[in-house]
């Protein structure tokens, strides 16, 4: 009998990049909710209600000596005896943290599953990162690219990556600014408190998060049965089991309450937490970042891509 | 010799069992592979896994059950016998190798063949000659050669359905051995003596061969049907056997021709009694059919026991002056007598008036019996005809009657003389009463038959008194006349019952008695068929015989012709085995046993030295490689099940995740198995035109005869879709399309009713066509004819109309009752509509229908009984002429006169013919529902 699951290729940033830009098209431009947008100098497309450097009209104001001349709106002027000043609306961009999780263990890839769990997360997170370019934000990936805002950050992401690898361990997020969102994504197979032990500290910093777990049916069905040996792909280890389908409720039980458990404290923490399933198609983890992004849930609820 | 009688063929192999500790040790260390699986959520799983203990070994149960079967598979290889064989010869010189192959050594003959390969490759061992005899062979070579010439000898032979002749085999030996000294002597006995041989044997004992093995079949018992009589009560069989001391029981079964059992005994021997005698109880025509008598269970030439001719029905002629008058058959003698032997015998009836032709005509079909009825005098060349034939062996069963009566004096074939006239007892004119009949004498055939108390004889011919009247009288009235008188006359026989074969002098021929006497005198008879010369010499080529195991086959090439001579018996020989010996129509059995045969066992004469004795099979030896081999197997198949159970293979999530594969597989399988259970497959009985009959099939359809001319075929397709119409608007009928039927060619039994219109411009019909037409009528359906010519005579009488002509020339050739317009009360008139006449076109020519029968009871009934629709209706109204529609439904042909009412008429016409046809009498029996319903108080 075949094995039911295997390590997959990492898939290229190229042709995930092709994908992600097909996901994303099916995705609507993504405006970060602006309620606590960073307050940065660089344009963007979140009016600041206040005047500075934008493309949106503002005010009128009197001309006030030592301005520019440039700046002086004579249309307006014309009409009566003051000189007028053309204000624009101070417009600023929105930073948001990127990243995937890339250890051996994402690379696992069931009969039951199209893709590895490593080709979905690569996928989503650059559909995201067009999605949000599209929409001017700033991107950024802890350890890769430090914050662009541009037409092409997907690419330029896309190239960073398949450049320097991301790192497999949980990566150093001290440099992120408060008012950045930041979306990882990973199959959190670690116990649930160590995952939570890394990601409280982050999120007592006042940075929103939004977690995606991907997970391979099979890690959730557990369709093993009969004498089956299983070994760990990040650590080689071995497990035999006599018979297999004898544990398949005790694990399932284990597996669902780990993923509960890190649902729950990230709730407590603020923070959304999304299951997304290989078997699914990517565009279900995609809409619901986005929908979590965009805000639309009430903060802290837990999104499902079911 | 062993403590255990067992002993091992290969006994090298058995070393193999040494490894079974290796193949332990193996399959202690060796679990069954697991599938690898990678799996990421590994610490998960640890933490769950930790309290489930993963067996790193099979079961010990699981390792002793694969040690057994490779133990089984040691074992079986090493080829184990359990008793094994222990022959052994001793001394050197030539082994003298006597084999029996009678009749008797049928049933064990490949034991018995195994025995003597077993000596011979003894002798091949120790490198010394055989001399191989057969004993139940033409000739015989005992001269001694090499062991493999003698084993080629050895598996040519074959066991014979003949006695052995062990005289011509021991002096054969004793011929070879004049000089030599034989070194072994094995005989492999049939286990039965055979007399006359003690001197021979005695001789060849004292050539001095250093050991006497006898080989005898000491389980079992040999049996041998001798004879078979066809007695009054029943099939007499008696039997021998070899083992005389207990009382047993056999099943005997007789045969017919086919080989089918048609009857049943049982053959019982008394204990100590050699001789057992079964009796077949079965009707007397059964026993007509026996073929052979088997002794079930027993394949020997001896307990087939072959029957012949001589135990057959006899082929009886019957002659009588008068013809078999049917009409008055209660004062025919021939009545009589064909109802007395048809049980019994196959009756011959002449064709020819002429007497001495028809007599001709039946001496040609060989008869056993003639039986002439009241027949006076011959023509000459008649009697000598009959005279030749009683003389050859013929019976001749001749009934008195008012022209033998009357005969002359000199007629050759009476048995006793007799006196003109008849005497009449009882009567107006008579003071004598009709007589009984006496006791039957001792000498009679007839003898153990009670008297027949009910008949009583008023009128006879009488004998004339002489010395030996009585030697020859075999059934006398009480006052002592001759009632059946018989005489010798040449080799053949002549009867007379001095009464008439009819019930008119005696009321013997209505008795129970008749049948038994005729019976009796029947028997008498011989068979016909075998070509004997003058001196009762002939040569019957063989038909059919006996191979040793008793199955009877056509003849082989050794067989010779089989010389009978008057006066012996004929005997089993090397050249004339038994069997059949003839041919197809007449044969004659010859059977291995003798009725004065004996079985008796084997003995050796008085000899010095010792003879060893053995059976053909050592008690119970088993070769126990073939129980081995499938315990193993067996095994093999618990080992693979328990495996696969417990890898989880056969759980609820292998199934399902191997669900279309395995659902395949299980598909091919099945399917494989009924391809291999379906047999045969059932060739198609379509025929090619099937499919417009299932057609036709559905709905009931209005049919016309096509006459070939176009107009009238075009007014009669208007015609029947002018009734269809009609019907289907005013009647529960809704016929399909109309078809126009080919006489010649189309099926017509698929209709209720063809309309045939007579057309002068078409061609008659054929008679194949008429006869077709015939066949439709008497199976049960209707023609109506049209002549369509009403208007034709004008009334007039005498006028035949063409279409007249041409329905009479077609009617000719039909089997047709006598017909009548239809009467009033008839079902037509009330079959839908009522109606008083059946006009068309015309109005004015009446309805034929078949005349019914008139009886008593009909008068008073409001409607005919129509049992049996009428076959035929002829009228001359065109009825299709006035059925005509076109296709805007409008009438084509105007009525004559030109009147709505006729029309409707013509078509109420057709509904009630329709009705009529289709309901039979149904509609007679509706008149009484009234009545019924009133009886049933509604």
């Amino acid at each position: 009998m075949a094995a039911i699951g295997q390590a997959a290729e990492a898939v290229t940033t190229p042709s995930a990049l092709a994908r992600a830009r097909q996901r994303a098209a099916y995705v609507p431009d993504l405006l970060v909710e602006a309620s606590r947008v960073a307050n940065t100098v660089i344009a963007g497309w979140h009016g600041r209600r206040k005047r500075g450097i934008g493309e949106n009209f503002w005010q009128f104001r009197p001309y006030v000596e030592g301005e520019g001349l440039a700046r002086i709106d004579w249309r307006r002027s014309a009409r009566d005896d003051h000189t007028y000043i053309r204000d624009r609306e101070w417009e600023a961009a929105h930073t948001v943290w990127l990243w995937a999780d890339s250890s051996p263990s994402m690379l696992f890839k069931s009969t039951l599953a199209p893709v590895s769990k490593q080709s979905r997360a690569m996928v989503i997170l650059l559909a995201l990162a067009e999605i949000l370019a599209r929409s001017g934000e700033r991107i950024a990936c802890p350890g890769v690219m430090d914050p662009v805002s541009a037409r092409n950050a997907a690419e330029r992401l896309a190239a960073a990556i398949s450049l320097q690898t991301m790192a497999d361990t949980f990566p150093e997020l001290s440099q992120i600014g408060r008012q950045s969102d930041l979306v990882l994504i990973s199959d959190f197979l670690d116990p649930a408190e160590e995952v939570i032990e890394k990601l409280a500290p982050i999120a007592k910093r006042g940075i929103r998060g939004h977690v995606l777990e991907i997970c391979d049916p099979v890690e959730e069905s557990f369709p093993y049965s009969g004498r089956t040996e299983f070994i760990d792909p990040e650590s080689g280890e071995k497990l035999t089991a006599g018979r297999a389908q004898t544990i398949h409720a005790d694990y399932r039980r284990t597996y669902l309450a780990r993923r509960e458990s890190i649902a729950e404290n990230l709730r407590r923490l603020g923070w959304n937490f999304i299951t997304h399933h290989t078997d699914q198609p990517a565009s279900q983890a995609l809409v619901a970042l986005h929908t979590h992004l965009s805000g639309v849930p009430a903060g802290g609820m837990r999104g499902s891509a079911q | 010799m062993n403590a255990l009688p067992l002993a091992f063929g290969a006994p090298a192999i058995l070393l193999g069992l040494v490894a079974l500790p290796i193949i332990w040790w193996l399959l202690r260390l060796t679990p069954p592979r697991p599938k690898t699986e990678l799996f990421p959520p590994l610490r998960i799983l640890a933490r769950v896994l930790k309290k489930e203990e993963t067996p790193s070994k099979s079961p010990w149960w699981l390792t002793l059950l694969r040690l057994l079967i490779a133990a089984l598979v040691v074992f079986a290889l090493s080829k184990p016998v359990l008793n094994p064989d222990e022959t052994q010869l001793s001394g050197d010189g030539p082994l003298i190798l006597l084999v029996d192959n009678d009749w008797s050594t049928a049933p064990d003959w490949n034991a018995r063949m195994a025995v003597a390969d077993r000596l011979i490759t003894h002798a091949e061992e120790a490198n010394r000659p055989v001399s191989l005899v057969l004993t139940a062979e033409r000739q015989h070579n005992a001269i001694p050669n090499s062991a493999s010439t003698a084993r080629e000898r050895l598996q040519a032979a074959e066991p014979r359905p003949i006695k052995s002749d062990r005289q011509a085999a021991l002096s054969a030996l004793l011929t070879a051995y004049e000089t030599t000294a034989p070194g072994s002597l094995a005989f492999l006995s049939s286990g039965l003596a055979e007399p006359d041989t003690q001197g021979a044997w005695q001789a060849l004992l004292d050539k001095g061969a250093s050991d006497v093995l006898l080989f005898q079949r000491d389980d079992g018992n040999t049996l041998a049907l001798t004879t078979a009589d066809n007695d009054a009560e029943g099939f007499a069989l008696k039997a021998l056997r070899l083992n005389k001391s207990a009382a047993e029981r056999y099943p005997v079964s007789a045969l017919d021709n086919k080989g089918r059992p048609i009857s049943s005994g049982e053959l019982v021997f008394d204990s100590e009694s050699g001789e057992g005698t079964a009796i077949l109880s079965a009707p007397f025509e059964l026993r007509n059919d026996f073929a052979t008598i088997s002794l079930d269970g027993h394949a020997t030439a001896a307990t087939r026991y072959l029957l012949d001719d001589s135990f057959r029905r006899r082929r009886v002629a019957l002659l009588s002056a008068e013809p078999l008058d049917l009409s008055q058959p209660l004062l025919s003698p021939l009545y009589y007598l064909t109802r007395a032997l048809e049980p019994f015998a196959d009756l011959i009836l002449p064709q020819q008036p002429e007497l001495s032709d028809a007599l001709s005509e039946l001496l040609e079909q060989r008869p056993s019996v003639l039986v002439m009825a009241d027949i006076g005098t011959l023509p000459s060349d008649a009697a000598d005809m009959l005279d030749d034939w009683i003389d050859g062996g013929g019976l001749l069963l001749r009934f008195a009657g008012p022209r033998l009566a009357g005969g002359n004096n000199d007629d050759p074939f009476v048995p006793v003389e007799l006196r003109r006239g008849e005497r009449a007892l009882g009567g107006a004119l008579s003071w004598s009463e009709p007589q009984p009949l006496a006791e039957f004498p001792s000498s009679s055939p007839f003898f153990g038959m009670p008297r027949p108390d009910d008949v009583t004889v008023s009128r006879q011919v009488l004998a004339e008194p002489s010395a030996d009247l009585a030697v020859h009288t075999w059934a006398s009235l009480a006052d002592g006349t001759p009632l059946v008188t018989s005489n010798q006359f040449g080799s053949g026989r002549l009867v007379l019952f001095h009464v008439t074969a009819e019930a008119t002098w005696s009321t013997l021929p209505i008795s129970g008695h008749f049948v038994e006497m005729l019976r009796r005198s029947i028997l008498l008879s011989k068979v016909a068929g075998s070509d004997t010369d003058e001196n009762g010499e002939a040569t019957l080529p063989p038909y059919r015989l006996l191979d040793a195991n008793g199955a009877l086959k056509a003849p082989s090439g050794a067989a010779q012709p089989l010389e009978i001579i008057a006066g012996t018996r004929p005997v089993t020989s090397f050249d004339n085995p038994p069997g059949l010996y003839g041919t197809e129509s007449g044969f004659l059995a010859l059977n291995v046993m003798t009725p004065d045969d004996a079985l008796e066992p084997f003995q050796w004469p008085e000899f010095d030295g010792t003879a060893t004795r053995a059976g053909f099979t050592p008690p119970g030896s088993v070769d126990l490689l073939p129980y081995l081999l499938s315990a193993a197997l067996i095994l093999l198949i618990v080992d693979s099940l328990i495996v696969l159970i417990m890898a989880g293979a056969l759980s609820r999530h292998a199934l399902r995740r191997a669900g279309p594969a395995t659902a395949a597989t299980m598909m091919l399988f099945a399917g494989t198995l009924l391809l291999v259970t379906a047999g045969p497959a059932v060739s198609s009985d379509e025929k090619p035109g099937d499919a417009e009959i299932l057609q036709s099939l559905d709905r009931t359809h209005l049919a016309y005869v096509v006459t070939g001319d176009r107009r009238t075929d075009e007014a009669s397709q208007r015609g029947m879709n002018g009734l269809t119409r009609f019907l289907t608007y005013r009647t529960s009928l809704e016929p399909g399309e109309p078809v126009g039927v080919d006489l010649e060619t189309d099926p017509l039994a698929l209709y209720p009713m063809l309309y045939w219109p007579i057309s002068t411009d078409a061609e008659p019909p054929s008679a194949a066509a008429i006869s077709r037409v015939d066949a439709f009528m008497k199976n049960g359906g209707t023609v109506l004819f049209d002549t369509r010519d009403a208007l034709a005579g004008l009334g007039a009488a005498g006028v035949v109309s063409p279409q007249t002509a041409r329905l009479r020339s077609i009617l000719a050739d039909l089997d047709i009752p006598a017909l009548e317009p239809v009467p009033g009360d008839h079902v037509l008139t009330k079959a839908f509509y009522i109606l008083n006449e059946f006009p068309g076109r015309y109005r004015g020519s009446p309805l034929w229908v078949e005349a019914a029968l008139e009886n008593e009871e009909s008068r008073n009934r409001p409607a005919r009984a129509g049992d049996g629709v009428s076959s035929i209706i002829i009228t001359g109204n065109d009825l299709a002429g006035a059925w005509a529609i076109d296709e805007n439904n409008i009438p084509v042909y105007p009525t004559v006169p030109p009147d709505p009412v006729q029309r409707e008429h013509a078509f109420r016409s057709g509904v009630n013919i329709m009705m009529y046809m289709l309901t039979g009498n149904y509609k007679a029996d509706q008149v009484h529902v009234p009545a019924l319903l009133e009886r049933l108080g509604q």
